[in-house]
Formats: structure tokens, C-alpha cells, sequence
């Protein structure tokens, strides 16, 4: 095989059938942004826009791809500290839409953010894939947390919520790949579930019977267990309390702008019945490109990136959506795929952390169209319109592929 | 290559997987209901109606001057839109509305496509809608269909004073500048937005924030009902009070009349700008209608350049009264006595020279102290003692003033003018094309290679008048007093150069007395003659006077008019009485 090829395609038949999965997702999006772009040949629509995203992206893909991974293993850190820095530039400059999320370049804006994403993964992978590490042991989930944390809590101060929550997705799956006991997992995830669940009576009692019955069947120090599970059930009894008593509406109000800067003015719920509408309109085999009413009408707002798969349910139908879905299930399935059968620990946890990436924005986006999760300015990998977020889609594919090559 | 093999087990890959395909379960599972189950309920609400949001205006904040006269307000009028997808055919309903309202097809064309913002949303068309012409097109409602008149704010100017430099005015904004605005202002094409002056300087506060209201439309986009819920409401925008004083203004631009020039008034305790003239100007009035490109074209081309505020972008030699920086250098560095005279022969050679600087009196000012080189403006007094300072010292002192800096004044497009320093020079002349002490006798006097605003020239006068702690100039009366940097001179050296300008105006012989007052009013200044390459000299006067216990500034600039003592300094003159009478009539009230 020539080194073009060999570059393309990897060593394994799966990185070519990741391209064709990409590559249709794309090619989806862009049909998608054709049809609700009203000049879609001027330099100012969204479709014209994206091809050029695409095309520079696909530059930066193949200069990434030319740097070797023991290179990225062995500065890690150094990669981690620099994107840190990166994020801190923004609050130096003057504020973008009242957020220190950019970096203004004149002709497009950069989100440091994004690639603090893939530097912490990285620095976990690193640390997890040391050969000394007894992953069984408690202590092991407290540095990667640490390292979530620290680039979480850097974001949210931006503030971005969004991407604060997406930096903690990959530290789950990352550690279970690991091999970290999954007692100890549920223990970290149990009190985020706890808070959500306390919200509703009857789930709570749903979830506080569920937790009960895996404190039954895991192993371990009755005291201890008993402890973390009555601490548990604290925490959710007090947290309504908490938050319906001790902050009054107008703190509560604060806090809730402080989370969500980027509540349309026009209301978010607004925002939702509006998809809905779309989405259940477009029925089995939806309205014909070009076609949607809620679309064409700019009934729905932000179409041509945190709504998009809103529009191609209505153009496209059920059917439209159904591909699309498969595509995406395919993606995740595959990159788990590379990273199964990759022969280097490290690569292989990197890959299931940027998978992870990938697949928290899919959810969340999707769900937020469908009214399954709140409003949040999360794009939908490779078909969302969007400049920055479709290069770290790019830089995620070119570091699979180097990864894959061992 | 690396440490360590994949010890990634496969009960975690199934474990992840399954997650995996949860999780799209849950999405197509509720895809589907949306869209196969309950099909019939969203098909039906989208066809029949749905709700939308539509933008609500309040009006634009006014402007007035300081005693509440209103300056620039708000008039309605009619506007005429098209959705593009609601015509039956364009071109004849076009050729109709070109009938009604005498505006070309070509120009109706090249709008449709400038303020275009998409198939579906209004674009607007015309503008300032007769009554005739929306009965018209109401009688016709049946070919015109896709065409909408809606009201629409504009601005309306006083009458007396319409003065487009510091006004400003707005515009209607197109799709290209769309991206480069604040996005939480909302704006969109066909909007208005301030776009020069103190329009675009206080848009924030003049703008009205815009509201939601909801209603409900068919798939044609038709109103059905409006639902009053969660309406935000629209706010109109703050009113501006500005520190102008239309009076003085209208006052001072009669003054100035048809000669090109600037008149400038300030409040130098608080900084406020009572005048602002830059002449010749344009009546704002030509943003009222539709304005042809013709007469746009005229007004852009007119070589008295009407559209420059030539108070703030204008760049002129100062002249004479850059002769006072030389004489700060002097006194506060302890370089010479004041009281020490030097002799005006008419004329001045510099040592190991064959060139002879002239004085402008031929026959000499006689024996010259530094009080009556500044009355009298003597030529070779600061020939003779510039000789004393470096270059780079009196560059220095001329940008303490200010020069070469802006004044921060709260305007749009304020250009900073030029104090040459040694780089200037030497990229300019070259190495050896220039001596420090040649280029300073040029420098004394105010000329060569120095360019300054009018308003710069105002701050200038201002530091003098307020000793060095100096109130920031502004024309927005509710803006807090701010200061420039202090300037650190000792009293002895303002004192000094204050009385020098006494003489100028109230001593015989000074070259201001044309300004001289009748009334108590005691006028301090200094009258420039500043030779340029355009013709004429510029006539300057740049001085101070005070008034019931206040300080007051102004400069006087008309351009290529002749000498500062003899056109400059009346018309300071003159306004220093109307402002004196102004105070007196204001106090019996």
C-alpha cells in the first residue's frame, strides 16, 4: 500500500469504514444547510460557509496526521497546560456576546474550550494507561476527576455550561475501560443522580429502592455502605429544601442565568415547541427537501446548528431521521471498534474518551430537539453548521487515525 | 510502540455498546412518536397555524440640548415591504409600484436584493409613504399581493439646527454589516442604527430594546390571533441631553456664516462643549426622504467638504499659538528670565547661517520681554530663545497638552494630528536632511510638518485656563466630569503665560484687541496666522474668559481666511458678548 493510502485508510478495514460514515453525515448536513439556506451559493450563506469550514478542517486533519503519538504521549501535560492557558486568553480580551468563550481572529472565532476537551483526555488516557497503576484500587478515580474538574470549572467560569458538562462525559466510560472497580463508579455517579431524581417524589423513591438493591449486592464494609447510602438519601431530602427555601426566586434566578447565559430572550421553551412542531410534522417520510413549513417559515430558530436535526426530521421524516441515527450508531460503534482492537493501551483509552465526546454532543443535541433535555448551544457533530466545533470534529478523526495505526 | 498492550476488556466494549444503543433507542423511540404516532396532531397544528414571535419596537430616545431644547425626535411614516414568496409576479407588480410611487424599477429592484433576508421575511421596498400612495396601493390590494405597508419611526430634526457633525444620523442597516454588531442588541436588516455622531456614539442608550409578541399564524404566514402570554414588552430608548447650548451654536454658525471654519464653546470647569460648529455643513434633512445618489454624489465631492467635522477630523498648522509651548519650556525649566528683554530688529539670523528668519513687523518689535512677545506674537524673541530647548523637550511639552493624542471626546472618527519628533524627521528628510535647530525655528511658530484639530487646540487652551487640571471635553451633559492627566507646572509658570495673554487682548499693541470687550468680561487669548500650502493663511483665535464666577473657552478657526488678529479675533469677540448678554438675560430670570 502506498503511504497516501496507508495514511487513509490505516492498518485496519474499520478507519475506512469510519470515512464512509463521515463522509455521508456530511454530505447529509450539507444537503441539509442547501435547503434552508436562502442564497445558498453566496459567500454568506451557511452552506457556502461550511464547505470552506470543511475544507480548511481537512488541512488541519492532515497536518495532525503527520504527528506521531508517542509525541502526544509523552508531552501530554505539556499539551494539557497549553490548552489551559489557551482558555484563560479570552478573559483578557474584551467579552464576545457577553461570554469569554472566544478568541477573536477577525474572520472567525476560535473556542479553546473545545480543545481543552481533548487535552484533558489525553492526560487522563496517560495516566491510566501507566503500567504501575492498580486500577482496582479507590484512589485511582481521583485524578482523573481532579483533571475534569480543573478544566470544568475553568469553562464554566466562561461561562459555558454545555461544554463544562461535556469535559466530565468521557471520565465515566474512560475509567470503566480502565478496568476501575464499578462499585466505585456508582459511587460517583450516585449523588449527581440523587440531586436530579430529588426533584420528583415518586422517581426519587424509584431510584433510592435501585440504590439500595446495589448497595445489597456488592461487596464491602456494611458500615461504610450504610453510611454512603443514608448520605445519599440526605442529600436528596435536602436539596429541595435547599433550593426552595434558602435562595429566594431572585437568587434562584441568578443562579439559573449564571447556568444558561445564552437563554434566548424570545424564551426557550419557545424554542422547543417550535422543534416539536417541526419534528412531528415531518411524519414518516417528512415534507420533501425545501418543503418544511416550520423550517422554510423560520418558524424555528437556530436552524442551521443546534436545530438542524430538527429540520431534517421535517424535510426528511422518521425515515430522514432513522438514517441519520443509524449513521451515528455506526460512527460510536466503529470508533469503539478501532479502540477494542487497538493494540496500545494508551490510543485505545483516547479513542474511548473523544468517542465519548462525540457521542455526549450527539445525545444532548438530539434529545434537546426532541424536548428530552433543556436548551443548550451544543451542535450536532459533522452535520451542524459551525466552524469551530466542526475542526475539533476533524482534529478527533485525525487523532483516531494516527492512534489506529498501531 | 508505546508501554503498554490494550488490556481493554470485552465485557466493557459490550458494556459501552450497550449504553450505546440504549441511548438511540431512547431518541428513535421518540422520534417516532413525534412523528408516526402523534403525526396528525403536529401535522395539523403546523398547517392550520403556529406560533410566532414577532419583533415590537418602542420609540428612539430624543436628543436635546442643555436647557431642553429638542434637537432631533421621532415622526412616523409609512414603509412599504414584500415577501418575496407571497408574489404572483413580480415584474408587473413591480411596474405597478413604480407607477404609484415614482420610484424607478431599477431602484426598486437593486432594494429588493440589498435588504433581502430571505424568501419568506418582509423586505423593505420604499420609504415615506403618502397617504395618496397608501390608498393607492390599498385600492389596488388585489394585483399587489406579497407588498405590505407597515408604520416605521423616523427621526426629525429641529428646523434651526440641524448640524449633521455632532448629530449625527442613522441608517438602515443591510446584510452585510450584520455580523460586525453587538448580538444582544438584535438587530436585523432594514433596522435603523446610528451611524455617525453622537447617534452612533450613544446608540446603546438611544436605542429603544425591542420586545416579543406572540401570535399565531396560518402556514401562509397570515395573523390569526394574537395571544397574550409571555409578551415582553418593547422600552423606548433613553432621551440624550446634550451640553450644546443651541443658542450659542445658532449663533455662532451665523457668525461664521459662508466662510469655512470652526467655532468652538466649552465649559472648562466641566468639560462641556456649549458650541460645536464646523462649517460648511449639510442640513440633516437629506436623510429625511429617499436622497438620489446624485445629490449624494455632489455632497461627497464638494471640494469645501461639507460631510468633515473639521472640528474633530479637520488637521490644520496651529500657528502662533504654539509659541506659548516654547515660552512653558522656558519659564518652567528656568532657561531664561521673563523679565529679561531681548532685541527685534525685524529679522533673525542664526548663529553660523546665511538665512535670515523674518519677523512678521519689518521693522522690528524693538526691546521684547516675554509678556509682550506673547501679546505681541514677536517672531525672532522665540527664534532667539528656542535656540535654549532640545527637540525632544519640546515635543514632549506639546504632547503633554494633549497633542497628538485624542481628546476622548465622545465622537466617532476624532483624528489625533501630528507633533513631528526626531523619527519624524529622519524618515521624512532622511539623516542629514534636517538640523534639530532649524526644524524648531519652524516649530515655534507653530508650522511645518505640525498638524492639530480645533478641539485639540480647545483642550489645549482649556489646561492653560484651568492650571493644568483639565475636565475632559464631552457633549453629553449627564456624563460624569472625568480628567485628563494632570499637567505639573508651577503657578509662577502659568501666571506667567496667563498674563501674556491678558496683553494679547486688553493691552494696546496685542495682536487680539479686535476682541477687546466693553463689558467687565475680561477675554484672555492668542491669535494665530497659520501659513499652509492651501492659499490663505488659517485665521486662529484660541482663548478663555470668566463669567459669574466660571470658566469659559473658545477657538475660532476660519480657514484660509488671512490674519488671526484681524478675522478671527472679532468674531471671538462678538461671541464673547452674546454669550455675556445670554448670561446676564438667564440671571434676571
Amino acid at each position: 500500500m502506498n503511504p497516501f493510502n496507508s495514511f487513509l485508510y490505516g492498518s485496519n478495514e474499520y478507519i475506512g469504514r469510519l470515512y464512509l460514515i463521515i463522509s455521508s453525515l456530511i454530505a447529509f448536513g450539507l444537503l441539509t444547510l442547501y435547503s434552508i439556506s436562502s442564497e445558498p451559493l453566496s459567500l454568506s450563506s451557511s452552506f457556502s460557509r461550511q464547505i470552506i469550514f470543511i475544507l480548511f478542517s481537512l488541512l488541519i486533519f492532515f497536518l495532525i496526521g503527520r504527528i506521531n503519538i508517542k509525541t502526544i504521549h509523552d508531552n501530554s501535560t505539556l499539551i494539557y497546560i497549553f490548552s489551559f492557558l489557551l482558555c484563560l486568553i479570552p478573559f483578557f480580551l474584551s467579552p464576545v456576546e457577553n461570554t469569554y468563550r472566544w478568541i477573536d481572529f477577525g474572520l472567525f472565532y476560535i473556542q479553546p474550550g473545545e480543545y481543552l476537551k481533548c487535552a484533558s483526555i489525553i492526560l487522563i488516557a496517560k495516566y491510566l494507561s501507566n503500567h504501575q497503576l492498580e486500577v482496582k484500587e479507590g484512589y485511582v478515580v481521583i485524578i482523573p476527576i481532579i483533571i475534569a474538574l480543573m478544566s470544568s470549572l475553568l469553562v464554566l467560569n466562561q461561562p459555558d455550561l454545555g461544554t463544562a458538562v461535556i469535559i466530565f462525559a468521557p471520565v465515566l466510560p474512560m475509567l470503566l475501560w480502565a478496568g476501575v472497580n464499578t462499585f466505585n463508579l456508582f459511587l460517583l455517579i450516585a449523588p449527581v443522580i440523587t440531586i436530579i431524581a430529588a426533584a420528583n417524589n415518586i422517581i426519587f423513591n424509584i431510584w433510592a429502592l435501585i440504590m439500595f438493591l446495589i448497595f445489597l449486592t456488592f461487596q464491602g464494609n456494611f458500615i461504610k455502605k450504610i453510611t454512603i447510602y443514608f448520605a445519599n438519601i440526605f442529600t436528596g431530602l435536602l436539596f429541595p429544601f435547599f433550593w426552595n427555601d434558602f435562595l429566594n426566586g431572585y437568587q434562584r434566578q441568578r443562579f439559573l442565568d449564571f447556568l444558561n447565559p445564552d437563554l434566548d430572550p424570545m424564551g426557550s421553551s419557545y424554542h422547543i415547541i417550535q422543534s416539536i412542531t417541526a419534528i412531528g410534522s415531518g411524519g414518516l417520510f417528512g415534507k420533501g427537501w425545501g418543503q418544511g413549513s416550520q423550517t422554510q417559515l423560520k418558524f424555528l430558530p437556530v436552524q442551521e446548528s443546534d436545530f438542524i436535526l430538527s429540520v431534517i426530521a421535517e424535510e426528511f421524516g422518521f425515515f430522514g431521521i432513522s438514517i441519520i441515527m443509524i449513521l451515528f450508531f455506526m460512527l460510536i460503534k466503529t470508533l469503539l471498534d478501532i479502540a477494542f482492537k487497538c493494540s496500545d493501551y494508551f490510543s485505545s483509552l483516547v479513542i474511548v474518551g473523544l468517542t465519548s465526546i462525540l457521542f455526549s454532543h450527539i445525545f444532548v443535541n438530539s434529545a434537546m430537539t426532541i424536548g428530552l433535555m433543556p436548551v443548550k448551544g451544543l451542535p450536532t457533530p459533522f452535520v451542524s453548521a459551525g466552524g469551530s466545533f466542526m475542526l475539533l470534529c476533524f482534529i478527533i478523526l485525525a487523532l483516531v487515525t494516527n492512534l489506529s495505526k498501531n | 510502540m508505546l508501554k503498554i498492550e490494550n488490556k481493554a476488556d470485552i465485557f466493557h466494549y459490550r458494556t459501552l455498546l450497550f449504553v450505546l444503543f440504549f441511548s438511540i433507542s431512547i431518541l428513535l423511540s421518540r422520534y417516532f412518536y413525534l412523528q408516526v404516532i402523534d403525526y396528525e396532531r403536529y401535522s395539523s397544528k403546523s398547517q392550520v397555524n403556529s406560533i410566532r414571535a414577532k419583533a415590537t419596537y418602542a420609540p428612539r430616545g430624543l436628543i436635546l440640548d442643555r436647557n431642553g431644547v429638542v434637537l432631533v425626535e421621532n415622526y412616523p411614516t409609512y414603509i412599504l415591504t414584500v415577501t418575496p414568496y407571497k408574489l404572483s409576479d413580480k415584474d408587473s407588480q413591480f411596474k405597478v409600484i413604480s407607477e404609484i410611487t415614482d420610484i424607478s424599477i431599477e431602484e426598486l429592484n437593486r432594494r429588493y436584493k440589498k435588504y433581502n433576508q430571505g424568501r419568506f421575511l418582509p423586505t423593505v421596498i420604499a420609504k415615506n409613504l403618502t397617504f395618496a400612495e397608501i390608498s393607492q396601493i390599498e385600492e389596488r390590494r388585489l394585483e399587489l399581493k406579497g407588498f405590505q405597508y407597515k408604520r416605521f419611526d423616523e427621526r426629525l430634526y429641529n428646523d434651526v439646527l440641524n448640524d449633521a457633525h455632532f448629530l449625527g444620523y442613522l441608517r438602515e442597516l443591510d446584510r452585510e454589516s450584520l455580523p460586525f454588531l453587538d448580538k444582544s442588541q438584535l438587530y436585523r436588516a432594514g433596522e435603523l442604527i446610528g451611524w455617525q455622531g453622537v447617534e452612533k456614539q450613544y446608540e446603546k442608550q438611544l436605542r429603544y430594546s425591542k420586545g416579543v409578541e406572540y401570535i399565531e399564524v396560518d402556514t401562509f404566514g397570515r395573523e390569526i390571533n394574537r395571544i397574550n402570554e409571555n409578551n415582553i414588552p418593547a422600552y423606548p430608548g433613553n432621551n440624550l441631553i446634550l451640553s450644546i447650548d443651541a443658542r450659542l451654536q445658532q449663533f455662532s454658525k451665523n457668525l461664521l456664516n459662508d466662510k469655512k471654519g470652526v467655532i468652538l464653546i466649552s465649559d472648562v470647569d466641566t468639560g462641556d462643549i456649549l458650541t460645536m460648529v464646523s462649517n460648511p455643513s449639510y442640513s440633516l434633512d437629506i436623510y429625511r426622504g429617499e436622497t438620489s445618489d446624485g445629490d449624494w454624489d455632489s455632497l461627497l465631492k464638494d471640494e469645501n467638504k461639507p460631510i468633515i467635522n473639521r472640528t474633530i477630523s479637520g488637521l490644520y498648522p496651529p500657528g502662533s499659538s504654539f509659541k506659548l509651548i516654547t515660552a512653558f519650556n522656558l519659564v518652567e525649566d528656568g532657561l531664561l528670565d521673563p523679565e529679561d528683554s531681548l532685541m527685534c530688529t525685524g529679522s533673525y539670523t542664526p548663529p553660523g547661517s546665511s538665512n535670515t528668519f523674518k519677523c512678521w513687523k519689518e521693522d522690528g518689535h524693538g526691546l521684547v520681554d516675554l509678556n509682550k512677545a506673547i501679546a505681541q506674537s514677536c517672531n525672532v524673541y522665540f527664534y532667539e530663545t528656542v535656540q535654549l530647548i532640545k527637540l525632544a523637550e519640546w515635543t514632549n511639552t506639546a504632547k503633554t497638552f494633549g497633542f497628538n493624542f485624542k481628546t476622548d471626546i465622545d465622537l466617532p472618527n476624532e483624528l489625533i494630528g501630528q507633533i513631528p519628533d526626531k523619527e519624524f524627521f529622519i524618515n521624512t528628510y532622511g539623516r542629514w536632511g534636517w538640523s534639530e535647530r532649524g526644524v524648531l525655528l519652524n516649530l515655534t511658530l507653530g508650522q511645518g510638518d505640525i498638524l492639530v484639530t480645533p478641539l485639540q487646540s480647545l483642550r489645549y487652551i482649556n489646561h492653560i485656563a484651568s492650571k493644568g487640571k483639565t475636565a475632559k471635553l464631552k457633549l453629553n451633559a449627564s456624563k460624569e466630569i472625568e480628567y485628563y492627566e494632570d499637567i505639573n507646572f508651577s503657578e509662577q509658570t502659568w501666571q506667567r503665560v496667563v498674563n501674556g495673554l491678558y496683553d494679547v487682548v486688553n493691552v494696546d499693541g496685542g495682536s487680539g484687541w479686535r476682541a477687546k470687550q466693553e463689558s467687565e468680561v475680561k477675554l484672555y487669548g492668542k491669535t494665530s496666522t497659520a501659513e499652509n500650502p492651501h492659499g490663505e493663511p488659517h485665521a486662529w483665535f484660541n482663548g478663555f474668559f470668566d463669567l459669574n464666577g466660571k470658566t469659559y473657552s473658545l477657538v475660532v478657526l476660519v480657514e484660509n481666511g488671512g490674519g488671526g488678529g484681524a478675522v478671527a479675533s472679532p468674531i471671538a469677540g462678538k461671541i464673547v458678548s452674546f454669550f455675556t448678554d445670554l448670561n446676564i438675560e438667564m440671571a434676571e430670570k
